[in-house]
């Protein structure tokens, strides 16, 4: 297995000697990819004025290249993966304005944001979380608020294998818990029970 | 494994719950006597019957109620909380 470092790294913090699986079931860190969340009375009315149309709760809209995440009715989250521009242009409108429009959640700080990859992805993550993820119960646009690898976590599917976004205190015992979640992956054959 | 059904996220294992006791009636302190107030305060009601509850689906921090049969511990509906404010 090659390995990566858990970010954000401190000498001698908990996440020190962790590294990331990679392999068969792989986990990359997105934590520092641009991402903003908004929360409370006035969100959604400031993101339908700034021409943004928002998905129902628990599933995925886009906007210039950005993926809208409804959390709830007033809990939206921005993922701006290679949209950076797009999301910059939009903060800076929102901090500039005075009126009524949410608060921060402070998600590109609270929050790790890390994916899971390779051939036994779905099957590390049906060890990981109870839900019945696979592509017929759970589509693309779908998001999924419950516990993956004992932590709380919001997850969705991506092209190569699942995001999950979770307390960033938390990305050293995650990173732990998917590898051994990957171990018991590796020997097994793929597909065996038609799962992608 | 108990499952409850959360109104905005589906059937969950109970364990992504969190109860917050029955939804009880809110008094006015200035209004009440202080032996009423003391045992809204102090003492739960501990009766048979059926109960409103809150409770709160932790992941996605959502509050929502739940009708629930004290006796055989079967939870019967689970509903937004907008709904109550509905009916009041």
């Amino acid at each position: 297995m090659v390995a990566s470092a858990v970010f954000p790294f401190m000498a001698g913090g908990a996440a020190h000697g962790t590294k990331l699986p990679a392999g068969a079931v792989t986990l990359s860190d997105l934590t520092a990819s641009p991402r903003f969340g908004l929360k409370g009375g006035g969100s959604v009315a400031w993101l339908t004025a700034h021409g943004i149309s928002l998905p129902a709760v628990n599933r995925i809209g886009a906007h210039r290249g950005m993926r809208i995440m409804r959390l709830g009715n007033e809990d939206i989250l921005l993922l701006a993966e290679g949209a950076g521009e797009a999301l910059a242009e939009l903060k800076a409108a929102w901090a500039n304005d005075t009126g009524s429009k949410g608060y921060s959640s402070w998600r590109e700080e609270g929050w790790a944001w890390m994916r899971l990859s390779g051939r036994h992805a779905p099957q590390a993550m049906e060890r990981l979380c109870a839900l019945d993820l696979r592509a017929d119960e759970f589509g693309v646009d779908d998001i999924a608020q419950t516990r993956v690898g004992h932590i709380e976590a919001v997850t969705f599917r991506s092209q190569m294998g699942f995001d999950v976004l979770f307390d960033v205190a938390a990305s050293a015992y995650f990173a732990r818990t998917t590898a051994a979640a990957a171990m018991q992956c590796i020997e097994l054959p793929t597909d065996t029970e038609g799962h992608a | 494994m108990k499952i409850l059904t959360c109104p905005m996220n589906g059937p969950r294992n109970i364990d992504e719950f969190q109860s917050f006791g029955p939804v009880r009636a809110e008094q006015d302190p200035d209004r009440t006597a202080d032996a009423d107030w003391s045992r809204h305060l102090f003492r739960a009601e501990n009766r048979k019957g059926i109960v409103v509850e809150w409770w709160r689906h932790v992941p996605s921090n959502y509050f929502f109620l739940a009708e629930r049969d004290l006796v055989t511990n079967q939870v019967i509906r689970t509903f937004d909380a907008s709904e109550r404010r509905a009916q009041s």
